[in-house]
C-alpha cells in the first residue's frame, strides 16, 4: 500500500524491518553464489569466508524478529501491515536458512579439498546454486516491487531445481558405483546438492510469502513439481 | 484447525438474524447522514460499528432503538425489522422498544438515586416484577450479570453517582440488562474508562453475549477486534463492509476499511 500512515514513525518502523530484510537477502545471495565458488575453484580461504560470515546473516535475522515483535507489541498493525510484520518473520527464518546451507556447503568444501576431484560435479553443482541464487534474487525483487506475477515466476521455477538434484542424485550413484574409493566425496557432494535443492524450496517459500503479502492468500499447493527420487527410478539400489 | 477452542469462539449461528435493516436512510434537515444501509445483525452476536468521526455509526445506532426520534429535524426513511417486525411501525411503542432494545451510553449516567433504585428502574416502571422480592432478585441477578454485585452489594442505597467512573458505567450495564433486554446498544461504552474498568466491561460484554445480541459503537478498533464477532464499517454515511471481524482486520476487501484500520489516510 502506496498511502502513508498517520502516524509517520509507523512507516519509518515498517521500513525499517523491512530494509533489514532486503539487506539480508544480499549478504545471504552472496553467500550462496562465494560458497559454490569455492566448491569448484576449491578456494579454501573464500570457503573458510563464508563460513565465517554466517554470524552476520544469523544477527540480522535476531534484529528482524526483535524489531517485528515491538512493531506487532507497540504498533498492533492490522491487515497488509500486519501481513508485513508476519512476512518479515517468515521470510528471514528462511534466509537464515539458506545462509546455513552455504555455511554447510562451505564446511564440506573444506572436507572435499583433501580428496580427489570427481569430474565435473562441482561446476554442475555450482550451475545449479546459482539458478536458486538467481530465484533468491527473484523473490527478495517480488518483495521488495509486491509483485505477485514475479512471485509465481519464481515458485514455478522450482521444478527445474528439482530436476537438476535428481539428475546429479543419479551421477553421484553412479561415480559410488564404479569405484568404492569415490564414496566419501560423492556422499559429500551429494549432501551440497540436497543442501542446494532444499534452498530452492525455501526461495519458494519466500515468493509464497510474497503472494500472501500482497494478496491475503496463501497460494495452494498447486505448482508443477517433480517426480522426485524413487526407487522404481533406481532398481539397482 | 476448527477443533481449537479460542477459533471456534468466534464462529457465530449466521442463521439467527436478529435485527434486519434494509434501504435505511436517515437525514437531519437537508443533511444525508446515513445512505441506503442495509444490514443483518445476528442473534447472540457481538456486532462492533466502526469508522471516523461523523461516519454515521452512532446514528444508525440510534435508529436500532428509535432515540433518533427526539430529534426533531431527523428523519429515517427506509425499514428495520426486530425479529422480522417493523420497529418503525405506527403499532410500536417507543417506550416498549427501548425495553427490549436496552442502550448504554459514552459517559456512565445513573440516576441521582440510590444503588437499587437505578437497576430496579426499569422493571418498575415496565411492571416486569410483582413484589418486592422478585424485584430484589432481579436487581441482584442484573448487578452480577454487570460484575459489579460484589463490589456493591453492602451499600445499595448508596447514590450510584458516588461510584467510580468504571463502577458507574456496569451500573448503567446492569440498569440496561434489568428489563431483559433482547438486543443491548452500546454507544462507546469505554470512552470514559480506564483499561482495567475498560477489560471488566470487555469481559462483561463477551458474558452478555451468551443471552443478547450486542451492538457495540467503538472508535478504539482494537476494542472492535477484541470484543465482536462481527464488524461493521461506516464511512461518510455508507454501510463500506460488513463481514467477521477477523476477516476485517486481517484482509478487508475493501480498500478503504483497510486505510481506516491500518491508520492511514484514506
Amino acid at each position: 500500500m502506496e498511502n502513508q500512515h498517520i502516524l509517520s514513525a509507523f512507516d519509518r518502523d515498517l521500513e525499517a524491518v523491512q530494509a533489514m530484510v532486503v539487506k539480508m537477502g544480499g549478504l545471504v545471495e552472496a553467500q550462496i553464489v562465494d560458497a559454490a565458488t569455492a566448491l569448484e575453484t576449491r578456494d579454501e580461504e573464500l570457503a573458510e569466508a563464508v563460513r565465517k560470515r554466517d554470524k552476520a546473516v544469523d544477527k540480522l535475522e535476531e534484529q528482524i524478529n526483535a524489531e517485528a515483535a515491538q512493531l506487532i507489541a507497540l504498533r498492533a498493525p492490522t491487515a497488509s501491515d500486519l501481513r508485513i510484520a508476519l512476512s518479515v518473520i517468515k521470510i528471514s527464518g528462511n534466509l537464515e536458512r539458506v545462509g546455513d546451507y552455504s555455511k554447510n556447503i562451505a564446511k564440506r568444501t573444506k572436507v572435499l579439498l583433501q580428496m580427489q576431484q570427481i569430474n565435473g560435479s562441482t561446476s554442475a553443482l555450482r550451475r545449479m546454486a546459482l539458478a536458486v541464487e538467481g530465484m533468491l534474487k527473484d523473490a527478495i525483487d517480488s518483495y521488495i516491487q509486491r509483485d505477485e506475477k514475479l512471485a509465481a515466476d519464481v515458485r514455478s521455477r522450482d521444478i527445474e531445481i528439482d530436476q537438476m538434484y535428481n539428475a546429479l542424485f543419479r551421477e553421484f550413484l553412479t561415480y559410488m558405483l564404479e569405484d568404492p574409493r569415490n564414496i566419501t566425496a560423492c556422499m559429500h557432494l551429494h549432501f551440497i546438492a540436497k543442501n542446494i535443492e532444499r534452498m530452492g524450496d525455501l526461495a519458494t517459500s519466500i515468493a509464497e510469502q510474497v503472494i500472501y503479502l500482497v494478496t491475503g492468500e496463501i497460494p495452494d499447493d498447486e505448482r508443477p513439481k517433480s517426480e522426485g527420487v524413487t526407487l522404481a527410478n533406481h532398481p539397482e539400489i | 484447525m476448527m477443533n481449537d477452542m479460542r477459533l471456534t469462539e468466534r464462529v457465530v449461528d449466521a442463521t439467527k438474524i436478529k435485527i434486519s435493516a434494509k434501504d435505511v436512510q436517515v437525514y437531519y434537515g437537508a443533511s444525508h447522514a446515513i445512505k441506503d444501509v442495509n444490514i443483518e445483525i445476528l442473534d447472540k452476536t457481538v456486532t462492533a460499528f466502526i469508522g471516523p468521526s461523523g461516519c454515521g455509526k452512532s446514528t444508525f445506532l440510534r435508529c436500532l432503538n428509535r432515540m433518533n426520534d427526539t430529534i426533531p429535524i431527523c428523519r429515517v426513511e427506509g425499514k428495520i425489522l426486530l425479529d422480522s417486525e417493523d420497529i418503525y411501525d405506527r403499532k410500536v411503542d417507543p417506550v416498549q422498544l427501548r425495553a427490549r432494545v436496552g442502550m448504554v451510553f459514552q459517559k456512565p449516567n445513573p440516576f441521582p438515586k440510590s444503588i437499587y433504585d437505578n437497576v430496579s428502574y426499569g422493571p418498575k416502571i415496565h411492571g416486569l416484577t410483582r413484589n418486592k422480592a422478585e424485584l430484589d432478585a432481579v436487581v441482584e441477578s442484573s448487578l452480577r450479570k454487570a460484575a459489579l454485585w460484589n463490589e456493591v452489594k453492602d451499600r445499595l442505597d448508596a447514590p450510584g453517582t458516588g461510584l467510580s467512573g468504571g463502577q458507574q458505567q456496569r451500573l448503567c450495564i446492569a440498569r440496561a440488562v434489568a428489563t431483559s433486554p433482547e438486543v443491548l446498544l452500546m454507544d462507546e461504552p469505554c470512552s470514559a474508562l480506564d483499561p482495567i474498568a475498560t477489560a471488566q466491561v470487555e469481559e462483561l460484554i463477551d458474558e452478555l453475549r451468551t443471552n443478547f445480541s450486542v451492538v457495540i459503537v467503538t472508535h478504539s478498533m482494537q476494542q472492535a477486534a477484541r470484543v465482536s464477532q462481527k464488524t461493521a464499517f461506516f464511512h461518510l454515511g455508507n454501510l463500506v463492509e460488513y463481514g467477521d471481524t477477523a476477516q476485517i482486520f486481517t484482509k478487508p476487501s475493501d480498500p478503504r476499511t483497510e486505510s481506516y484500520i491500518t491508520g492511514r489516510i484514506g
